[in-house]
């Protein structure tokens, strides 16, 4: 069937490229990549952590009116299956002032590097944990968005009809959370989807302003939580009063954010900052008052951030908090939770080499990632690079180092 | 004999009194002044393409489109980058202020869908890879400098002022800038610089210009590292004056659907 499906693609592309051949001449651009990751995981016996083939294609084409663009992408594995989807298709009809996008894309808000506040309209493809491009770390939502002008300033509306939850690793996958419940879990799905009704679509509105002296963005959105609450049923043996049985129900809920973004410069500095107020969150606790370990609290997430420019290098460092409101006693996240993040890139030979050194401190848990990356370009067009990457004390992935 | 010394010294004084007021017609800052002030036209665009070249030969090519629109108090400039494929996309825009504050300057990066403020503080990087840095490639004030007229020469058949310039920033990349104007158009026609140390940098020539719609306007040039043998090629084509540029090129929505 999947053959057949893609022999039915490629027929379709092969009959677009053709009739806009013959209708336009170069109306239809064509741009991809083909790329080979390797991974090897040095402390557990240099065995191959990824070996993935990538074919990602753009097909766009662009009018007075009216675009399109369809962005069809295959992940070709030695371990499994070939994955393979469209990251993004879409249709856009310009107006004077106005502009409509509908279909599959992705929608990327805010000011933060690598962290999500105000960023909440395309969810998380996290199947490879923080390693994917962030192109591909935002999957395409199904959604209509319109965007409307006036002077230097744009009003975003974006209706999702569907709801999309974050993308986890796959059982098996070394990125996969581990799940420490204190019993063997039974897991129940019943609610685990979102009913793609009217009433659980989700709705966003942003506001942007560039002038010269501040950037702003203010926005704020009615939607399902990209994570879901894990709701626990405990069985107690009654004879022992001990732990015998434990249900997972998986469970979204709708949640409220308020938030903005703004970037200014100071001198020779750029100052971002970026906050968002969330309304009805789930978060665990075990504190055994609460039934099914979950409660529902606001909560706030911002970050501050500077970019400067020294001796050549382009350095940035974000600093991060995450405050739960009314916080209580058995909650699995803490009150203030401290994240710090750096960036440093420079070029040689005229940009045919960068090294750069991304770091993710998390200052509350004391854990860390380190990701130096080597690209060389070959050629316009063909680049190599290396990322070893280091965790310290991350979690379960503290022993990885690929 | 007597004639003959005679003669040299007419010659010799008459050459010193052309001179002196030939020096004070014009000053050097007189000179640059002239060159930043040359009429532009309200607004340009066109096509460019640089053709970098490693002492090896190898060459890479980049080509990009670029909108210039003068608003008087502010130049606002936005390049779209077309090739090579991995930079397709990419919109670079600069507002530049004529009272000398800071630029504003903005990129739109397609893989990350967003446009983010830069620090204008990078204006001695390299553009694209080229032998331009951000700062050749745009208008430096007169005031920024101190200028000095040389002397007056020929080249290529052009008589020029030459003016040595320099910078009143002791920071500055470049420790002075000798520069050939052509006397009749206020063409620069060529421009040394000069590294911190004092020594020859970058060779800066203009290969072809010509009036479009009554405009004088640089179609070709060729910057040389002379310390790295790197060179890089700039040609401009399809270039409009006047056509009138919208406002709306110079905003977030021209940034994002790159056009």
């Amino acid at each position: 069937m999947k053959t057949r499906i893609l022999i039915i693609i490629s027929l379709i592309t092969l009959f677009m490229v053709d009739s806009f051949a013959q209708t336009g001449g170069n109306s239809l651009n064509i741009n991809g990549y083909a790329r080979n990751y390797t991974g090897v995981l040095l402390n557990e016996g240099n065995s191959l952590s990824i070996l993935q083939n990538t074919l990602n294609l753009d097909f766009t084409h662009r009018g007075d009116k009216i675009a399109f663009k369809v962005n069809p992408y295959m992940d070709h594995y030695f371990d499994h299956t070939l994955e393979w989807g469209l990251r993004e298709a879409y249709l856009d009809m310009y107006f004077d002032n106005f502009d409509l996008r509908v279909g599959k894309q992705q929608i990327i808000w805010g000011k933060a590097e690598g962290v999500f506040i105000t960023d909440v309209v395309s969810p998380k493809d996290l199947s490879e944990f923080l390693l994917r491009d962030f192109d591909e770390i935002r999957m395409g939502v199904t959604s209509f968005k319109l965007n409307y002008y006036f002077g230097s300033s744009t009003l975003e509306a974006v209706w999702v009809p569907v709801f999309t939850p974050t993308l986890m690793p796959g059982e098996g996958s070394i990125w996969r959370p581990d799940m420490n419940f204190p019993a063997p879990p039974t897991f129940d799905f019943s609610t685990s989807t979102v009913k793609p009704t009217l009433d659980n679509s989700e709705l966003f509105l942003r506001y942007s302003t560039m002038t010269p002296k501040f950037d702003l963005e203010l926005v704020g959105g009615t939607f399902y939580y990209d994570d879901p609450a894990l709701h626990l049923t405990k069985t107690i043996d009654s004879s022992t009063m001990q732990l015998a049985g434990l249900q997972v129900r998986p469970e979204y809920h709708r949640v409220n954010m308020a938030g903005g973004s703004v970037g200014l410069p100071l001198g020779p500095l750029v100052l971002r900052a970026e906050g968002a107020f969330y309304s009805g969150r789930y978060f665990q606790t075990q504190n055994p008052a609460y039934a099914e370990s979950v409660l529902k609290k606001d909560n706030l997430h911002y970050m501050a951030g500077l970019d400067f420019n020294l001796a050549g290098i382009i350095m940035s460092a974000q600093f991060i908090q995450e405050y739960i409101i009314d916080h209580e006693a058995g909650m699995q996240k803490e009150k203030f939770e401290n994240t710090m993040t750096f960036l440093a890139r420079k070029d040689f030979f005229r940009e045919k080499m960068w090294l750069e050194l991304f770091s993710y401190v998390g200052l509350t848990n004391e854990d860390a990632l380190i990701r130096p990356k080597i690209t060389y370009a070959f050629a316009d067009g063909f680049e190599v690079l290396k990322a070893p990457i280091s965790f310290g004390r991350f979690g379960q992935f503290w022993p990885v180092q690929r | 004999m007597k004639k003959i010394t005679c003669i040299a010294a007419f010659v010799l004084i008459a050459a010193f009194v052309t001179a002196t007021s030939a020096y004070a017609q014009i000053s050097g800052k007189q000179v640059i002044e002239k060159v930043y002030e040359n009429p532009t036209g309200e607004d340009t665009q066109g096509e460019l393409t640089m053709t970098l070249t490693n002492k090896q030969g190898e060459q890479r090519i980049r080509n990009l489109t670029q909108y210039i629109k003068n608003y008087g108090d502010v130049e606002k400039k936005i390049m779209f980058f077309m090739a090579p494929a991995d930079v397709r996309g990419t919109a670079f825009m600069n507002w530049s202020y004529t009272d000398g504050r800071d630029d504003d300057q903005w990129i739109y990066l397609p893989a990350l869908k967003r446009i983010k403020r830069i620090s204008s503080d990078g204006k001695g990087d390299y553009f694209m890879g080229s032998d331009f840095t951000y700062d050749d490639l745009g208008d430096r004030h007169p005031d920024e400098d101190t200028h000095e007229l040389l002397r007056e020469e020929t080249i290529d058949g052009y008589s020029c002022y030459v003016v040595g310039s320099t910078p009143k920033d002791e920071d500055y990349m470049y420790s002075k800038t000798i520069t050939w104007v052509i006397k009749d158009s206020f063409i620069g026609l060529k421009r040394e610089f000069y590294d911190d140390r004092g020594k020859l940098l970058k060779v800066l020539n203009i290969i072809k210009f010509n009036q479009i719609e009554g405009f004088w306007t640089i179609l070709e040039t060729k910057m040389s590292n002379v310390q790295k043998d790197h060179s890089t090629h700039m040609e401009l084509s399809n270039i409009q004056i006047n056509l009138g540029i919208p406002d709306r090129k110079f905003t977030e929505r021209s940034m994002m659907l790159g056009e």
